[in-house]
C-alpha cells in the first residue's frame, strides 16, 4: 500500500528546508556584494506566512551583477554540494536530493533599458542578463537560521514581477508572487514603487498597470495565494500609479 | 555561444516589441480589454440588473462607463453607491471576472472600493 501523501504544511516545510539548505550550500556566492536571491521564494524568505501556499518550482534564482562575475566564479569554487549542468552551466544541479537547483541570472544595474536582454558569454558561467532585473536594488540581508540571505528591496521586485510576460504558468505565478509581496509591503515601499515606476518608459508603465488589472481579476487557484484577498490593495496601487501619469495614458 | 541562452534573450527582446505594440494600441480597439479590466479592478462587487434599472439610474445622474459600448454586444456598466444598490430589488451577484456569466449580463451595476491605502 502506498504511503499517504504528506499534507500541504509538511510539503511546504520540506521545500523551505531544501531551500535553506541550498542557500547554505551557496553561501560563499551570496556573500559576494550585489548578489541576491531574486525569485519567487523571496516572499517566503521575508515572511514564511506571506507565501506559505505559493507553489514554486524546485529551484532558486540568484541574481549576479555582471560586474561581479569573476568574484562569483571564485566563490563557486567553494561550492561542493552542487555542480554546473553540462548542457547549461548557468544552472547548478544538486548532488544530493536534500537540495534544489540553483539558477544564476545576470543583472546589470548600469543598463537602464528594462526591455533589453543579452547573454554574457563565459565558459564557466554564461549569464542571461534580463534588463528588467536592473529594477532590483539591494535590500535586506536576512538572517535566517545562521544564513545571511541578501534579497532585493520590495518595490523593485514587485515592479519586476509585474513586467512578467502574461502567458502560461510562469506569468500567472509571477503575478501571484506579487500577491505575496503585497501582503508584506508597507507604506514606505509604496513611495519607493512610485519613484521607480515614474522613471520607467511609458510602455513599461502601461504593462505594469495592465498586469495589475489582470491580477485584480485572477481567480484563486488551488495551492496558490488567493489574489482576491488583495484586490483592495491592487485598486489602491493602480490609482496611485495613475496619478503619476501626467498625460493620463 | 550558448544557443539556448541566446534564444531566450531573443524571446525577451521580442516580448519588448510586442509590449511596445500593445502600448501603441492602448487607445484603439485592442486596448479595450485593458480598459474593461481597469473598470472592474475598481469594483468591489458586481451585480446583474435589469436594463430598465440602468435607465432609471442614468436619469438619477449615474453615468455608464464608455468601455461598455466598445464591446459587442455592448454592455451597460455603471458604478453606484452600495446604498443605492440596496434599493434595487432584482439583482444577481456576479463574480468580478471576465467570464461567461459576466459577458452574458447586458446591464451590470458596480460598487466601487472605498478609498484606502496600502
Amino acid at each position: 500500500m502506498a504511503a499517504p501523501l504528506p499534507d500541504r504544511y509538511t510539503r511546504s516545510m520540506d521545500f523551505r528546508t531544501k531551500l535553506l539548505s541550498t542557500l547554505k550550500a551557496v553561501q560563499s556566492v551570496l556573500n559576494v556584494p550585489g548578489v541576491m536571491v531574486i525569485g519567487s521564494e523571496v516572499p517566503n524568505l521575508l515572511q514564511p506566512d506571506a507565501a506559505s501556499t505559493l507553489v514554486v518550482s524546485q529551484d532558486v534564482d540568484i541574481g549576479v551583477p555582471v560586474a561581479r562575475i569573476n568574484d562569483v566564479k571564485a566563490a563557486l569554487s567553494e561550492v561542493t554540494e552542487l555542480e554546473p549542468s553540462e548542457e547549461e552551466p548557468s544552472v547548478w544541479l544538486p548532488l544530493n536530493p536534500e537540495l534544489i537547483e540553483v539558477n544564476f541570472v545576470g543583472m546589470d544595474p548600469e543598463n537602464h533599458d528594462a526591455t533589453h536582454a543579452f547573454v554574457v558569454e563565459d565558459a564557466e558561467l554564461p549569464l542571461l542578463v534580463f534588463g528588467a532585473l536592473s529594477l532590483l536594488r539591494q535590500g535586506a540581508i536576512l538572517d535566517i537560521e545562521d544564513l545571511n540571505v541578501p534579497v532585493p528591496r520590495l518595490a523593485g521586485l514587485l515592479l519586476e514581477k509585474l513586467l512578467t510576460e502574461r502567458v502560461a504558468e510562469k506569468g500567472a505565478r509571477d503575478l501571484l508572487v506579487v500577491v505575496g509581496l503585497l501582503t508584506v509591503m508597507r507604506a514606505a515601499d509604496l513611495e519607493e514603487i512610485e519613484e521607480e515606476y515614474a522613471d520607467l518608459p511609458k510602455e513599461l508603465r502601461y504593462a505594469i498597470r495592465s498586469n495589475l488589472t489582470v491580477l485584480s481579476l485572477m481567480q484563486g487557484v488551488d495551492g496558490m495565494p488567493d489574489p482576491q484577498t488583495c484586490r483592495t490593495r491592487v485598486a489602491t496601487l493602480l490609482r496611485q500609479l495613475e496619478e503619476l501619469e501626467v498625460d493620463g495614458t | 555561444m550558448r544557443e539556448s541562452l541566446q534564444q531566450r534573450a531573443q524571446r525577451v527582446r521580442s516580448r519588448a516589441a510586442v509590449r511596445a505594440w500593445e502600448y501603441r494600441q492602448r487607445k484603439h480597439s485592442k486596448g479595450v480589454w485593458f480598459r474593461l479590466r481597469r473598470v472592474l479592478a475598481d469594483a468591489e462587487s458586481a451585480f446583474a440588473i435589469g436594463c430598465s434599472e440602468v435607465k432609471r439610474l442614468e436619469e438619477e445622474g449615474y453615468r455608464t462607463e464608455p468601455v461598455g459600448a466598445e464591446i459587442e454586444p455592448p454592455k451597460m456598466l455603471l458604478f453606484i453607491p452600495a446604498t443605492r444598490l440596496e434599493q434595487i430589488p432584482q439583482k444577481r451577484r456576479l463574480r468580478i471576472a471576465l467570464d461567461a456569466e459576466f459577458f452574458a449580463a447586458p446591464c451590470v451595476a458596480l460598487v466601487r472600493f472605498r478609498a484606502g491605502s496600502l
